[in-house]
C-alpha cells in the first residue's frame, strides 16, 4: 500500500481516498478531491494555480534545495520486516520532520523580511508621489459681497416647554373615549 | 413584449462538462512536447494512411493542436488562427507531468537524484 501524491495539488492521497484517472498511454493520475479532478479536466496548468504546490515551489515560496526534502522516495524495491529498522526510522522521521520544520520556519522568515523592505519602499515611493501631487494654494482675501442685512440675526421663536421632560407642558395620560 | 437580451452576450463560454468526456480526449500537452514534436514521430503523424473515420480522411493533420481537418485549406487558415499560435505558445514552456507533482510534493525517486534546477528553471 502506497500514499500516492495528488496530481493537480500535490497533497497526500491515503488509500481509499479521491480518485484517479487512467489516460490511454497508462499513466495514473491521482486527484486527492473532486475539486482538483475538476481543475484537471479544466485543463489548467499547476504551476499557474495559486494554491498548488507546483505554484508556491515553482515561484520560490516553499524551500525547492534541502537535504531534508530528499528522505522521501518512491521506492521500488521492498525491503524485509525488521523490528529495529522499523523503530529507528520512525525516530528519524520525527526528528527529520523537526528540523524540516525549524527551515521553513527560517525560510520564511526571510522571505518576509525581503517582502516586507519591498512593500516599505513601495509605500515611501508612493507617499512621496502624492506630496508632490498635492499643490498648496496661499489664502487670498476674497471680497465679501454680503450685505450686513444677511447677517442680521434672525428670531426664531423657541418652545418654551421640553416635551422630553414628564409632565412639563402635558398631561401624562392617555384620552379615553 | 421584444428582444429583452442582447445576442452575443455568451463570449467564451465552454461547455466543459461536454469537452471532457472522455471520449472526446485528444492528446494532451505532454504528450505532444514530449512524443509528437519529435520529427520522427512528426513526420509519420502528417502522413497518415487514409483512415475513413477521420476528418479529411486523416490527411490535414495539426500535430500542436491534435487536430484533424476537411481540407488543405482548413489547415493552412489555423496555422495562421490565433488558437494555433496560442497552442504553440503554450508547448514552447515545459510541461507539467506526473513527475512534477510529486517533485512538488517532496518524492524524489530512488536512483535519481531530484534535481532542484528543473523545478527552478521552470519558475521563469
Amino acid at each position: 500500500m502506497r500514499i500516492e501524491k495528488c496530481y493537480f495539488c500535490s497533497t497526500n492521497v491515503y488509500p481509499g481516498h479521491g480518485s484517479a484517472f487512467v489516460r490511454n498511454d497508462a499513466k495514473v493520475f491521482r486527484f486527492c478531491t473532486s475539486k482538483c479532478h475538476k481543475n484537471f479536466k479544466m485543463k489548467r496548468n499547476p504551476r499557474k494555480v495559486r494554491w498548488t504546490k507546483a505554484f508556491r515551489k515553482a515561484h520560490g515560496k516553499e524551500m525547492t534545495i534541502d537535504s531534508t526534502i530528499d528522505f522521501e522516495k518512491r521506492r521500488n524495491v521492498p525491503v524485509r520486516y525488521d523490528r529495529e529498522l522499523v523503530q529507528t526510522t520512525i525516530k528519524a522521521m520525527k526528528r527529520v520532520e523537526d528540523i524540516k520544520k525549524r527551515r521553513e520556519h527560517a525560510f520564511w522568515r526571510q522571505r518576509m523580511a525581503v517582502a516586507r523592505e519591498k512593500k516599505r519602499a513601495y509605500r515611501a515611493k508612493k507617499a512621496s508621489k502624492a506630496v508632490a501631487s498635492v499643490k498648496l494654494v496661499e489664502p487670498v482675501a476674497v471680497e465679501t459681497t454680503r450685505t450686513a442685512g444677511a447677517l442680521e440675526k434672525i428670531k426664531v421663536p423657541v418652545k418654551g416647554k421640553s416635551s422630553l421632560i414628564q409632565g412639563e407642558g402635558r398631561s401624562m395620560q392617555m384620552d379615553v373615549d | 413584449m421584444g428582444r429583452v437580451r442582447r445576442s452575443r452576450t455568451h463570449k467564451s463560454q465552454r461547455d466543459i462538462h461536454r469537452a471532457s468526456r472522455t471520449r472526446a480526449r485528444t492528446r494532451d500537452l505532454d504528450q505532444i512536447q514530449l512524443i509528437d514534436l519529435d520529427p520522427k514521430n512528426r513526420a509519420a503523424l502528417e502522413a497518415q494512411p487514409l483512415d475513413f473515420d477521420k476528418p479529411g480522411l486523416a490527411q490535414h493533420y495539426c500535430v500542436e493542436c491534435a487536430r484533424y481537418f476537411e481540407t488543405d485549406v482548413a489547415l493552412r487558415s489555423h496555422w495562421k488562427s490565433k488558437v494555433h499560435k496560442k497552442r504553440c505558445r503554450a508547448l514552447k514552456e515545459p510541461v507539467y507531468t506526473i513527475e512534477e507533482s510529486e517533485r512538488a510534493a517532496g518524492l524524489g525517486r530512488e536512483g535519481k537524484r531530484t534535481s532542484p534546477s528543473t523545478l527552478m528553471s521552470t519558475a521563469v
